[in-house]
């Protein structure tokens, strides 16, 4: 499986899609408040190129927003 | 063949489906989400009942509520409707049925539609605001305000959707400016007041946004100050766009009447539009007030407005199914 790393802030519902979703699908993640730890934000910004949460990294690849099709895609879920 | 299409997924849409299943009318459902634009509110303190609860848990409750129903109401999520149009009209000999194209490729067909689609944020259409979307340019400030640590930003907008980012920023934004084109700031007077206490705030009235600046990310926005006609710049690293909302009719365009704003004209007593059998309530609709109660209570006329135009119709013209 894929390594799943996902920039968060406590307030943002796309988060939580996207966690509930990594959930449903037993998908182990990482998850990086970037609201209170100072250099996940940094990493976030230089990863994704934008300031905008969540965002996504799956293996390397990054994805901002909310997208389960994409994620499924990304992860090789049916 | 269903009984009644309904578009959307917010609360005109759930309250539609609850009251179409209570008279087991063959309903399906097509939506890209639930819960509408009040998903991304961190405390929505007015739909009745509920003294707090934020945007996803009543976009929760509403997918709950329309999935009870599941025996009568066929939910398709995501899917988004691109085209309605009007099908079996036999020549005028009988009334139309409608049909649904929508992005997943799929065809539904139905003899009564509810137009619930809601509307989507309103971009300021100024130079650098496309360029920089996602890097200091945001429209969600319930996700993103904490990304602004420390930083100034403004709030583009003046109305409650503006004041409430003024209040999620609160905790984070070093500096907030709140940049409003009319002479006075329009939400709600309670959040006004919690924003008139907050020193990290400066109100900037008569303010017409001219550009958004920055080369990779923000460092700056220009504005006219609409009484001495003069341009500002303000140094601020990030930029809220709260100004309001353009309705999602582009699907029924050339089908049903929309006013200037595209917005669908209703008769708000029954919810009806311009062609007979497509009905619409909701953010959608001319209706003066953008409320998620309004909106319920909108669908439910147009919900049983509906039911009867298909009563009156089974009678006019027997089953064709």
């Amino acid at each position: 499986m894929k390594q799943v790393k996902i920039y968060t802030t406590p307030t943002c519902i796309y988060c939580r899609m996207a966690k509930e979703f990594f959930k449903k699908n037993n998908v182990a993640y990482e998850e990086y408040d970037v609201a209170n730890d100072d250099r996940a934000r940094e990493d976030m910004i230089q990863k994704s190129h934008q300031m905008g949460v969540p965002v996504i990294d799956i293996g390397g690849e990054i994805f901002v927003g909310f997208n389960p099709r994409e994620f499924a895609k990304a992860l090789g879920l049916q | 063949m269903y009984d009644l299409i309904i578009v959307g997924g917010g609360p005109a849409a759930a309250a539609a489906a609850v009251y179409a299943a209570r008279k087991r009318l063959k309903t399906v459902l097509i939506t890209e989400s639930f819960g509408g634009q009040s998903i991304v509110s961190a405390d929505v303190q007015n739909w009745i009942g509920e003294p707090h609860i934020s945007g996803y848990d009543l976009a929760k409750k509403f997918e709950e509520h329309i999935r009870s129903h599941a025996d009568v109401v066929d939910v398709k999520m995501p899917e988004k409707v691109i085209a309605v149009q009007k099908v079996n009209c036999l020549n005028g000999t009988q009334p139309c049925d409608f049909a649904v194209e929508t992005d997943a490729k799929n065809t539904y067909e139905g003899k009564a539609l509810i137009l619930a689609s809601g509307a989507r944020r309103r971009k300021l259409g100024v130079p650098g605001e496309a360029e920089l979307d996602g890097k200091g340019v945001a429209y969600c400030s319930t996700c993103d305000a904490p990304v602004f640590k420390g930083k100034a930003v403004a709030v583009v907008g003046g109305g409650n959707a503006g004041l409430e980012a003024v209040v999620d920023l609160f905790p984070y934004a070093a500096k907030i400016y709140l940049l409003e084109y009319g002479e006075a700031l329009k939400g709600d007077p309670v959040t006004q007041g919690e924003i008139a206490k907050n020193s990290k705030v400066e109100v900037i009235v008569n303010a017409q946004t001219k550009a958004v600046l920055g080369e990779g990310t923000v460092n700056g926005l220009v504005y006219i100050d609409r009484l001495t006609n003069t341009e500002k710049r303000l140094d601020v690293h990030g930029v809220f766009v709260e100004v309001g909302s353009v309705p999602n009719s582009e699907m029924v365009k050339g089908l049903v009447e929309l006013d200037r704003y595209g917005q669908v004209v209703i008769d708000s007593k029954h919810g009806t539009t311009s062609m007979p059998g497509i009905f619409a309530a909701g953010d959608v609709t001319d209706d003066p007030y953008k409320q998620n109660n309004i909106s319920a209570g909108d669908a439910v006329k147009a919900t049983l407005a509906a039911y009867s135009y298909l009563l009156k119709r089974g009678k006019q013209s027997p089953a064709v199914e």
